[in-house]
């Protein structure tokens, strides 16, 4: 019934990391409020995740990485979903992120950072403000 | 008796009425926010039954009359020993890298006086049962944990301790789980090589598989061959290392995870059930292995009432568990052995304001000790920073131990909220909802059966949900996040004035040493022998009533690596599916 498409966000999982508590309650609340979440579940090679992306057609893929993981897979993402021709797929990088590695996520093509604790609210509305 | 309680509920109406009342009136508010007890609260209290003397049945006093460590603590002060509180005679949980960079991170920590035995974390690939040179491993080879591929790694890490320290003087604890019956059987290799009788082995392997699949996340196999795989760990221990224990049932990853404190303590109690019947079907007496099961400090929050309250139900809960459902006899096989009990939680941490961290472990510390344990001051204050608590803020953890302990003397008396009316009340309340969600959970077929069908997962997933609503809807407060925050903010930097204990640069390097280390093992290793004893292990297997614990000793003993001896496993029994609800 929406005249607007609503806004698709993949969650994800990459790699082995299995802290879940951030994925579920970022994909419950986006769901909340009122966008479409798909959510891979764990262990997600950086592949797969670029083809759910591109397969859902999604405008967002949140990455969920605690492991420390993070520089590593997240570029790996970024050049599967670049490969796959989704580069305009806006990235986020949930998790336990040092604070020296933001900007290092930044120039690999990430558009925003947010740590453990963040508001969904707030996440939301960074989406929105972005795509809308 | 009757007359007194009938006698303070006229009191109680007449202080309602007249002091309460007008109170609340004043303030303008329909309900009071704070409760009061009062003997109506429990009129049929029985000592004897509910709470008894600490270190007798039902334990919900504790379970020792007098903690050893409080016995000592006089003579640890004076001597200035270095105890490694909670960590009950290994060192403190860490691993990072290459065997050779925590080994040497191991040596330097004794060098400073903390000489408890290893307490290894893994990385992520050897949790997950992958080598350093799988694809899954890139980015994560040595991150949260030291890498493990092959019994070589093992040997490494261990060179760390001879001598004085040698491992029929030192206990180990080993978090690891879906692939613990490998690492089992390294430190029986280990022992076997260095010659010493494996009775003389102490040590704890988390082996607590169950919670993986609705928390923790690192499994392997699907939960019926998980729980295979447990049984011969359990049998194998049971009948060759005496002193070692079998289990750390956690309910803490849950609680982390989101779980509310009644679906920790009932789903805790629920693995914990399943774990003593694997035993029980393999025909072992309940008294001959349950003693050897421990809990790894279960619960977590800062609400500290309750947490105390939480303790004292999950002891006598499981206490009543093994005597009425198992017919233990032995009451040692009817305690909560854990580390420690009450704390806060790694989630109650903050990001924001860090030092503010250190205050929540304080009140954690004084929940431990109210609760019948040590005043564990944990996490210390920089574990939202990222991995690896620098020295200064494990000093500041322990000092905060100490302070509670020599300063505040918080331990001079055992459960001193035994009798409250309001404890006590909370006690029944939290172990009545636990019991309540256990029976469900009973009705599904017990723990195996509601994470196959994905109750257990779905059920922590929502109240972890829930709990960020309250946080964001301001029902809860978190100091610093959602309250008092704001224009007014104080520019801080947290200053780690004591270097990393973790070398940034090692970790970087870490995936490329250990693959070429990895390659070294391989070309060197009797090829042929593994080949054989990998493919021995396939038919052991296919043969339910096998134990694999002797064949999985063959294969590390020559070099198999963590992944061959999974790969043949999950050839066998397929593997586990992430999920996605």
């Amino acid at each position: 019934m929406d005249q607007q498409k609503r806004i698709r966000v993949l969650v994800a999982k990459p790699g082995l990391d299995g802290h879940e508590r951030g994925a579920h309650v970022v994909a419950y609340g986006l769901r909340d409020e009122g966008f479409e979440v798909i959510y891979t579940g764990l262990r997600q090679m950086p592949d797969h995740i670029a083809t759910a992306a591109v397969q859902e057609d999604v405008d967002v893929v949140g990455l969920s990485i605690l492991s420390g993981a993070h520089l590593t897979l997240t570029r790996k993402v970024i050049e599967k979903l670049r490969e796959k021709g989704a580069a305009d797929v806006m990235v986020l990088v949930g998790g336990v992120i040092p604070e020296e590695d933001v900007p290092k996520l930044k120039k690999m093509g990430v558009t925003e950072v947010f740590n453990a604790g963040t508001p969904v609210k707030k996440i939301a509305e960074f989406v929105r403000s972005h795509l809308t | 008796m009757t007359n007194k309680l009938e006698a303070i509920a006229g009191a109680k109406d007449e202080w309602s009425d007249k002091v309460l009342s007008p109170k609340l009136s004043k303030l303008e508010i329909a309900e009071s926010p704070t409760r009061f007890y009062s003997p109506l609260d429990l009129p049929d209290f029985d000592f004897m039954e509910s709470v008894g003397f600490p270190g007798q049945y039902p334990f919900t006093a504790g379970n020792d009359p007098v903690p050893t460590w409080q016995a000592r603590a006089r003579q640890m002060a004076v001597a200035g020993y270095r105890y490694e509180w909670g960590a009950s005679g290994s060192g403190k949980y860490g691993g990072f890298a290459t065997p050779e960079d925590y080994r040497d991170y191991l040596l330097r920590m004794h060098d400073i006086g903390r000489k408890g035995g290893p307490n290894i974390a893994f990385d992520l690939p050897t949790q997950c049962g992958y080598d350093s040179d799988s694809p899954w491993a890139e980015g994560e080879v040595g991150r949260v944990g030291v890498a493990l591929d092959t019994l070589r790694d093992f040997e490494v890490i261990y060179e760390a301790y001879t001598g004085l320290l040698d491992i029929d003087k030192v206990p180990s604890n080993f978090t690891i789980n879906a692939p613990a019956a490998i690492i089992i059987a390294m430190y029986v290799a280990l022992a076997e090589k260095r010659g010493i009788p494996l009775e003389k082995l102490r040590g704890t392997p988390q082996n607590d598989i169950l919670k993986e699949f609705v928390s923790r996340g690192a499994y392997i196999l699907p939960p019926e061959p998980s729980m295979r795989l447990f049984r011969d760990t359990l049998v194998f221990c049971t009948e060759h290392l005496p002193n070692f224990n079998i289990t750390s049932i956690g309910g803490y990853h849950m609680r982390e995870a989101g779980a509310t404190r009644e679906q920790d303590l009932a789903f805790s109690m629920a693995n914990g059930a399943a774990y003593l019947q694997s035993g029980v079907d393999a025909q072992l007496p309940v008294d001959s292995f349950a003693h050897r099961f421990t809990f790894n400090a279960f619960g977590g929050s800062m609400e500290i009432y309750k947490e105390v309250a939480f303790q004292r139900a999950a002891r006598r809960m499981w206490a009543t568990m093994l005597k009425d459902r198992f017919g233990a006899k032995n009451p040692r096989s009817m305690m909560i052995r854990q580390i420690a009990t009450a704390h806060v939680g790694c989630t109650s941490t903050t990001l924001q304001r860090p030092l503010n961290n250190l205050i929540r472990a304080v009140v954690g510390g004084l929940a431990g000790a109210m609760s019948g344990g040590v005043p564990l001051a944990f996490p210390p204050y920089d574990e939202p920073l990222g991995l690896g608590h620098s020295l200064e803020a494990q000093q500041l953890a322990h000092d905060a131990t100490r302070i509670l302990i020599y300063e505040a003397k918080v331990c001079e008396v055992v459960d001193p909220w035994s009798g409250s009316y309001f404890m006590e009340s909370l006690t029944n309340e939290i172990e009545e909802a636990a019991r309540q969600e256990l029976e469900k959970i009973d009705k599904m077929g017990g723990a195996v059966a509601a994470i196959g069908n994905g109750y257990m997962h779905q059920a922590i997933a929502k109240s972890a949900y829930e709990r960020q609503k309250r946080l964001e809807s301001k029902q809860e407060f978190q100091v610093g996040v959602n309250c008092f925050d704001g224009p007014h903010e104080l520019e801080l930097s947290t200053s780690r004035t004591v270097p990393d204990v973790y070398d940034s640069e090692l970790l970087n390097t870490a995936e490329e040493r250990q693959k070429a280390a990895l390659e070294r093992v391989k070309r060197e290793r009797p090829e042929k022998e593994v080949a054989r004893t990998l493919l021995e292990l396939r038919r052991q297997a296919r043969d339910g009533g096998a134990n694999l614990l002797p064949c999985i000793l063959d294969c590390v003993k020559c070099y198999a690596t963590l992944q061959e001896i999974c790969d043949v496993l999950r050839e066998v029994f397929g593997e586990a599916k992430p999920a996605t609800g």
